[in-house]
């Protein structure tokens, strides 16, 4: 048995699957209201609700997305951090200072990481003395060039904490070093990225124990916990409880997955979520999910997190309805709930009730508000309605033709990718959320592609949560001349030979992927390891070649673990 | 969010899958470092700066600008379709104002390729910016066009294909040509005699500096631009003058490479030669985006820079002086060179020069007839005879506004050199109607 809950700005959805027959079964499903100042009993009022008779020994695992950390860092309540910078020459970084306790730092290493100017010992006590004046508990150390060689990072660790133990010290509760993000380079992201992990961290940490106490006192200690990622992955309880800004935006990529595992992509496709607010909107290419280029942004700020690449426009069940001169506008502004719903403006979802394309409350209702609109701007109300629902469908059309178009003019650095380089097309698309049925039809006016909406559209994003993998990835960077091999995001490295080539990154790349898998205590997984990028550059001094610049990327592909086809 | 000034498009594409060989310095590791600094420094979440990827020139947008014997296919490789494409696409997002200013960080280089193309010179087959000039004529109209190269090395190429333009303002700055690769670019050299004075070459000493290549730019480049009042001003941004270049002796800095290309505002930069990959090209190149987006550079250093290692020789920085002073004649009343037949002279209505051209990379000599059609109405039909070895070739270019006259002479000379089968290839570059066409198999 397996559960899954996405905790959502509206509802927390929960599913109980059972996979012990040849299918997936959906034994339970429901959702609540999400209470944002108590979200554990959120997640405990779903859990009591589907677990009403379901033997509990039974449940394996249980998946879970939440909105702690995002609205934690939305609604400022994150803690204080020190952010000690050392960005040697380039870009002023104090352009990205996000925080008070920000402190830039003398030293510099270089794009292949050669150390080219010192840390200064004295300059960094000082910066951390002030931290500590300052009452600060939390510290992200980010060095530029750190994803090549992490000396700075790892020295001011080693001097604030007076230990290399990896665990916490007396003067720090918890420490982020910005090359264990990850191996893609993007200072500015880096720096923003560790001062969230670090803002969010005591929070999230809370949290995930008052989940632990709760499963233990509902029966289920014994059923391992996995958080939802950005990316379309799940990572341990306890690894997260490390990354907890990893957790970050969540939500899209459940409901992504729940249509992975409730239909059969094959081809290009676009996804379309239509929610109350807002349309999410996410392509695929051949049938697979295609991910933000860097990561997603947090605040404003752009970060290092690995998202799927979703794009939200304001247009939903509940966007009101306005007009400009004879144009008819749907969203995105929202001006409460629908007039079949109780409200006092009318919203898409009237327009979709008037013109008989679903039956959602009290259809009169929507009928007299449509009606009387239409009235105090001098058209007939059976055109506003139909006006509106063709705006609202061009409008997708429109803002997802030019995110396919933004994807095809992304760049390429080969001249096999640039002519051999794929178009996504989309042939096919796949609608959930509550106006999903009713504007099929208006949609495929628009797009003329095939359009499905599946069963359970209501609670896939749950269903999603529930199936989903646990996915991680690392990348390699080696250099033959100074003979080293070095993994950022597992802070590994080691001495290579001369001879040291592309194959052996691959292999080594790989094998530390797996071993990173089974430190988490999740060996199955091999086969959806994949290589997704690789890379060889001799390097030349003079007319000799001196080496080898080696990058390898490799992940578990996302994906879920089991579908309801 | 950090934010710039003026949007700036960023094409880059370092062709990591080309190479002329292994060990040769245009290779793939060239534009890898600077694509990890650019990454690193997160320019592109900077709002208004975007990395956009290159077009792909067709051979008819090769046909337009060079004569290629014995074809397109032969003298270019995809990656060098994809390098004018690059510099096609820098100009197409300035024309079509998605970005106020457009930088091509590609490769392979191009200024070193002349009007008829048999080969690679200095590490080009085809000019890219020449490519891109008459690809923006042709689809937007535009006439008057000025050209700056700052290569170390002089930009030899271009001045051939603009010679005899005087609606492109060809400027030069340049190692002395007696001391580096390809040996010319020297003042007298100041364009065909429809064109004199649309040329300029500023041959610098070796060990020239920051303060010496800014001097340039501010008391004679600057001028020049404000009186030759060109519709768009593009910048050769060769990033060779840098103090850590292996085969050039200049002693340019990261800061100096901004510097100048803040005070030239170019409103498009195309990357040209550059060979530090390590220790020069990431930072030059990091400047000159920061530049033209009108962000901040001045924490910008390499790490090994030394400003004291760098002052130029007070020497240099007299002849400098002496040269701002002197040349701005060339511009407004140039010199006649000595007629003789490398210069060029007078044959009946036309113009002919003979030149001999080295391709270094193929190591083989081409001679060229070069006639240039003295009309009065028009700037003139163009002809070139070329030959390597016993092999003739033959290319016709009716210029943009051609009479009548030099259209009906232009074609029948193309005519007549098929009856009389003394060509193997020939092709015709007709602007006025649009039409390149070739001869030959």
């Amino acid at each position: 048995m397996y559960l899954g809950i996405d905790v959502g700005g509206t509802h927390t959805d929960a599913v109980a699957l059972d996979l012990s027959g040849p299918g997936v079964e959906v034994v339970a499903a429901c959702k609540v209201k999400t209470r944002h100042d108590d979200l554990l009993g959120s997640v405990n009022e779903a859990l009591e609700r589907i677990l009403r008779g379901v033997d509990r020994k039974l449940v394996r695992r249980l998946n879970l997305s939440t909105t702690l950390s995002t609205n934690a860092i939305v609604e400022g309540r994150a803690e204080d951090v020190g952010v000690l910078v050392v960005p040697g020459p380039g870009m002023d970084p104090s352009e990205y200072m996000l925080c008070k306790d920000f402190h830039v730092l003398d030293g510099a290493m270089d794009h292949r990481g050669n150390e080219t100017a010192r840390l200064d010992k004295a300059q960094c006590s000082a910066a951390l003395e002030a931290c500590r004046r300052d009452g600060v508990r939390a510290f992200a150390l980010v060095g530029k060039f750190s994803v090549r060689n992490p000396l700075h990072e790892n020295t001011l660790r080693h001097w604030l904490c007076h230990t290399k133990d990896e665990k916490g010290c007396e003067r720090a509760d918890f420490v982020t070093l910005g090359h264990h993000l990850g191996g893609r380079l993007n200072y500015p992201r880096r720096v923003a990225s560790a001062y969230f992990n670090c803002a969010v961290w005591r929070l999230y940490n809370q949290f995930a124990d008052a989940v632990e106490a709760s499963l233990g006192r509902m029966g289920l200690g014994h059923v391992r916990v996995n958080v939802l990622k950005a990316d379309g992955g799940t990572m341990p309880l306890a690894y997260s409880r490390k990354m907890p800004v990893q957790s970050i935006f969540s939500g899209p990529a459940a409901s992504v997955m729940g249509i992975i595992a409730l239909c059969e992509i094959i081809h290009d496709s676009v996804i379309l979520d239509i929610g109350g607010t807002t349309t999410d909107i996410a392509v695929f290419a051949d049938g697979a999910p295609l991910l933000e280029r860097a990561g997603i942004e947090i605040g404003s700020h752009p970060t290092l997190v690995r998202a799927l690449k979703v794009k939200s426009i304001g247009v939903g069940g509940d966007s009101a309805l306005s007009m400009i001169g004879d144009l008819v506008r749907v969203g995105p502004r929202r001006l409460g709930p629908s007039m079949a719903e109780g409200g006092r403006h009318p919203t898409l979802t009237d327009a979709l009730n008037c013109r008989g394309l679903c039956e959602v409350g009290d259809l009169e209702a929507s009928r007299r508000g449509v009606a009387a609109y239409a009235e105090s701007h001098t058209i007939s109300p059976e055109k506003l309605a139909a006006q509106a629902v063709e705006a609202a469908a061009r409008t997708i059309h429109e803002e997802t033709r030019s995110l396919v178009a933004e994807i095809n003019d992304r760049p390429v650095y080969t001249i096999h990718e640039l002519i051999e380089g794929k178009r996504i097309v989309p042939r096919k698309l796949y609608l959930m959320g509550g106006p999903a049925k009713a504007m099929r039809m208006p949609l495929f006016g628009c797009f003329q592609l095939a359009s499905e909406a599946p069963e359970h559209f209501a609670v896939a994003n749950a269903i999603g949560a529930a199936l989903t993998r646990t996915t991680t990835d690392v990348e390699l960077f080696a250099d033959t001349q100074k003979h080293v091999m070095f993994l950022p995001g597992l802070g590994h490295h080691e001495n290579i030979p001369a001879s040291y080539n592309l194959e052996n990154a691959k292999r080594d790349a790989m094998n530390h992927l797996l071993a990173h898998l089974a430190d988490l205590k999740l060996a199955s997984d091999a086969e959806r390891a994949e290589i997704t990028h690789a890379s060889s550059f001799n390097m030349v001094e003079g007319m000799n070649t001196v080496g080898r610049n080696i990058r390898v990327k490799c992940q578990i592909k996302p994906g879920v673990e089991r579908t309801l086809r | 969010m950090r934010k710039a000034e003026r949007s700036l498009g960023v094409v880059l594409f370092p062709a990591f899958d080309w190479a002329i060989s292994p060990t040769h310095p245009e290779r793939e590791e060239r534009l890898l470092y600077t694509q990890d600094q650019l990454h690193e420094e997160g320019l592109f979440d900077v709002e208004g700066v975007r990395e956009y990827k290159p077009d792909v020139a067709t051979r008819e947008d090769v046909e337009r600008t060079h004569f290629c014997f014995p074809d397109v296919d032969a003298v270019t490789t995809r990656s060098h379709l994809v390098s004018a494409g690059g510099a096609i696409r820098a100009a197409r997002l300035v024309m079509d104002k998605e970005a106020e200013r457009a930088f091509a960080l590609v490769r392979p280089p191009g200024h070193h390729a002349m009007k008829c193309v048999r080969g690679a010179r200095g590490f080009c087959n085809v000019n890219i910016e020449a490519i891109m000039v008459e690809w923006l004529r042709e689809h937007y109209g535009v006439r008057r066009v000025a050209i700056v190269d700052t290569d170390c090395h002089h930009g030899d190429g271009t001045q051939d294909i603009y010679w005899h333009d005087p609606d492109v303002l060809f400027i030069s700055l340049h190692q002395d040509g007696r001391t580096i690769f390809p040996g010319t670019g020297f003042p007298i050299e100041s364009g065909g005699p429809t064109a004199r004075g649309r040329t300029i070459n500023i041959p610098l000493p070796p060990g020239t500096g920051d303060q010496g290549v800014l001097t340039v730019m501010r008391e004679l480049v600057l001028p020049l631009l404000a009186e030759f009042q060109p519709e768009l001003v593009i910048n050769s941004a060769g990033q060779d003058n840098h103090y850590t270049d292996p085969i050039t002796d200049m002693k340019v800095s990261a800061q100096g490479y901004a510097e100048l290309n803040a005070l030239l505002n170019p409103d498009i930069a195309v990357l040209e030669g550059g060979y530090a990959i390590q220790g020069a090209l990431p930072y030059v190149n990091l400047g000159i985006c920061l530049a033209m987006a009108g962000m901040d550079y001045s924490a910008l250093r390499e790490p090994d820079y030394h400003a004291e290692a760098l002052r130029q020789d007070e020497r240099i920085t007299a002849y400098v002086e002496e040269l701002c002073r002197q040349m701005p004649r060339v511009y407004h009343d140039p010199p006649a060179a000595p007629e003789n037949p490398r210069n060029g002279m007078r044959e009946g209505d036309w113009w002919m020069r003979n030149k001999s051209i080295f391709y270094d990379t193929g190591g083989f000599q081409e001679t060229q007839k070069e006639g240039l059609h003295l009309c009065g109405n028009c700037r003139g039909l163009l002809k070139i005879e070329s030959q390597v070895d016993s092999l003739r070739c033959l290319g016709v270019e009716i210029p943009h506004g051609a009479c009548t006259a030099c259209q009906n002479l232009g074609h029948s000379i193309v005519e007549e050199s098929q009856l009389k089968s003394a060509f193997r290839y020939v092709q015709l570059i007709d602007r006025v109607n649009k039409e390149y066409s070739r001869y030959g198999f």
